[in-house]
């Protein structure tokens, strides 16, 4: 009996954490949504904010983000692509590929303030560039790059020896067998992983806060080293004046905007990794 | 010419790889030369209680106390929380839904902080504060709480990913030999995948620790060790939002300054540790069933 009692109370536990966990995930998405979609109108998306942002929209947040994690892109992609062949293609002895991982996941374990702080000593200060959404952009970059290096060398590593082999049969050097064959399958893993990357870097607000972005009075920039405003750190200013129930408004307007960024590129890259994890060679 | 581009491949290769190495070291000796500092002015006065940067007082106790009981308090609620669902999804759920179940989840772990920051002042401190009929609900459990909800994900994705991957056979082995479900689970499934969900629940604290906006919003911020020490309904100060609030404000190069950055580097250390160890040692586990 004893045994049969237990037995119900795990199960009673069991469904009851269940319960909980769904039920607040349901919570934050319906709140999310609910409250989102009240301050979302066309005018909040295409004109700018004014009054501290409590007033206006939020149009110059939504370019100041996009083109934070634009440059992001250009910057992380390559050099996380040249790393990955590295490792993967040219890396002989266990050691190195030690200090490799330990170098990759290490930097990916980095508290994401670190790296705002490291982006304020670094170029905000050493190199006297002032706030610059060109800065930001490195940073996030340096964010995202262990994501995208390990997705792309697991996608070019799980590539069999023996299509290495062939090609270097056929008299193939090594840059035309990287070219031809490992990259077309290669470039697959590198872009799920620099949607992943882009989904956690367009909504951290740690990394760019002191280093990027200005609350207001901010445009587009017309150089690289000039402030933007964007979209995580305009809801943490409007947070911060939360008893003031318009600025409260316009912060779930913005956070929608937000969350529906984050889930275009981390729905993209689930779907992505259903498609092409069933390739087998 | 064949040569020539195969020699120009290697040399971007090469490059792009010293550079991603570069900057990884960048990042830590940049943040060790900048809290040099304070760990040679201030040196053991560092773990004392006041801070006060116009008295050059710099104790950095109130600031590990806070992160200490913030992530206590999360991961007190989020492993039941997050191991219970994990069994629900991989053993109670048919198969065919979890896929969906765990896409859901997994998506929700990608919420910005900023966001779970926001819904914790409009409704989470709101809510504390007039259960517990305080004057403010920012809180050092507001924000053990909130952080609970956000490593709530990673817990369940990865415990899930651990019991799903014990191979059938022992829970039918289990079964055969007249087990409840909850016995199976416990005596069978559970050890077995015990490594894993150690390593689950460090990536959860990793991420707890580093955690910035949301306990930035909710904590109070107020360098503080309540009285008693365990009362966490007062306000307290975690290293991250201390970071989060102060360093914008100090001057590069002073004393104040470094003193931040000596619990940064204090928490990067920390963080990487936890990081390396999940992904270095547990991942290499000889699985006993394979």
């Amino acid at each position: 009996m004893n045994r049969k009692l237990t037995n119900a109370v795990f199960k009673i536990f069991v469904w009851a954490a269940m319960a909980a966990s769904f039920g607040i995930l349901l919570f934050l998405i319906s709140v999310l949504f609910w409250k989102g979609f009240g301050a979302i109108s066309f005018d909040f998306l295409f004109t700018p904010s004014s009054n501290f942002g409590a007033e206006g929209g939020i149009v110059y947040q939504i370019v100041g983000s996009i083109l934070l994690i634009v440059f992001a892109t250009l910057i992380a992609f390559p050099l996380s692509l040249g790393f990955a062949i590295y490792k993967s293609e040219y890396v002989k002895s266990s050691y190195v590929q030690n200090i490799t991982d330990t170098l990759i996941y290490g930097l990916n374990g980095i508290p994401s303030i670190i790296f705002g702080i490291f982006g304020l000593i670094f170029f905000v200060n050493l190199l006297n560039t002032g706030i610059s959404w060109f800065v930001g952009s490195i940073i996030l970059a340096i964010m995202i790059l262990p994501t995208i290096i390990l997705s792309t060398y697991q996608a070019i590593n799980s590539i069999p020896d023996s299509f290495r082999e062939n090609a270097l049969a056929l008299g193939l050097t090594k840059w035309q067998l990287i070219t031809t064959t490992l990259l077309p399958r290669g470039l697959s893993g590198a872009f799920t992983g620099l949607l992943i990357g882009l989904s956690r870097a367009i909504g951290e607000t740690a990394p760019i806060m002191f280093i990027a972005t200005a609350f207001s009075g901010v445009t587009i920039p017309v150089g690289f080293f000039e402030p933007v405003s964007a979209l995580p750190t305009h809801i943490l200013a409007l947070a911060q004046q939360a008893t003031n129930p318009q600025a409260l408004q316009n912060a779930w307007g913005t956070s929608l905007v937000l969350l529906l960024l984050v889930l275009i590129f981390s729905i993209a890259a689930l779907w992505r990794r259903v498609k092409f994890s069933k390739i087998e060679y | 010419m064949l040569v020539s581009y195969n020699k120009i491949g290697k040399g971007y290769i090469m490059l792009s790889t010293y550079i991603s190495m570069l900057i990884a070291l960048l990042i830590f000796i940049v943040l060790f030369i900048n809290s040099f500092d304070a760990i040679s002015q201030v040196g053991l006065k560092l773990f004392t209680l006041e801070w006060n940067p116009s008295k050059n007082e710099y104790g950095i106790l109130s600031m590990l106390y806070g992160t200490l009981s913030v992530t206590v308090i999360a991961l007190t609620i989020a492993i039941p929380l997050g191991i219970g669902t994990a069994i629900f999804t991989s053993e109670i759920l048919p198969s065919a839904y979890r896929i969906y179940v765990k896409s859901i989840i997994e998506l929700l772990a990608g919420i910005p902080s900023i966001i779970y920051g926001l819904i914790g002042i409009a409704f989470f401190s709101t809510w504390i504060a007039s259960f517990f009929e305080l004057a403010s609900g920012r809180t050092i459990l507001t924000a053990g709480i909130l952080l609970s909800i956000m490593i709530l994900p990673t817990i369940v994705t990865l415990s899930d990913d651990a019991i799903n991957n014990v191979p059938k056979k022992y829970r039918e082995a289990a079964k055969g030999l007249g087990l409840y479900p909850f016995e199976v689970i416990k005596n069978t499934v559970l050890p077995i995948a015990k490594k894993d969900i150690t390593g689950a629940i460090l990536l959860a604290l990793g991420r707890a620790l580093g955690e910035t906006m949301a306990v930035m919003l909710l904590i109070g911020s107020i360098d503080k060790i309540p009285t008693p020490f365990y009362n966490v309904l007062s306000p307290g100060q975690t290293i991250t939002s201390k970071l989060g609030r102060e360093i914008g404000e100090s001057a590069f190069g002073s004393l104040h300054f470094s003193a931040l950055n000596t619990m940064g580097f204090v928490l990067m250390l920390l963080v990487i540790i936890l990081t390396l160890i999940t992904q270095l040692y547990l991942r290499k586990s000889n699985r006993l069933y394979e």
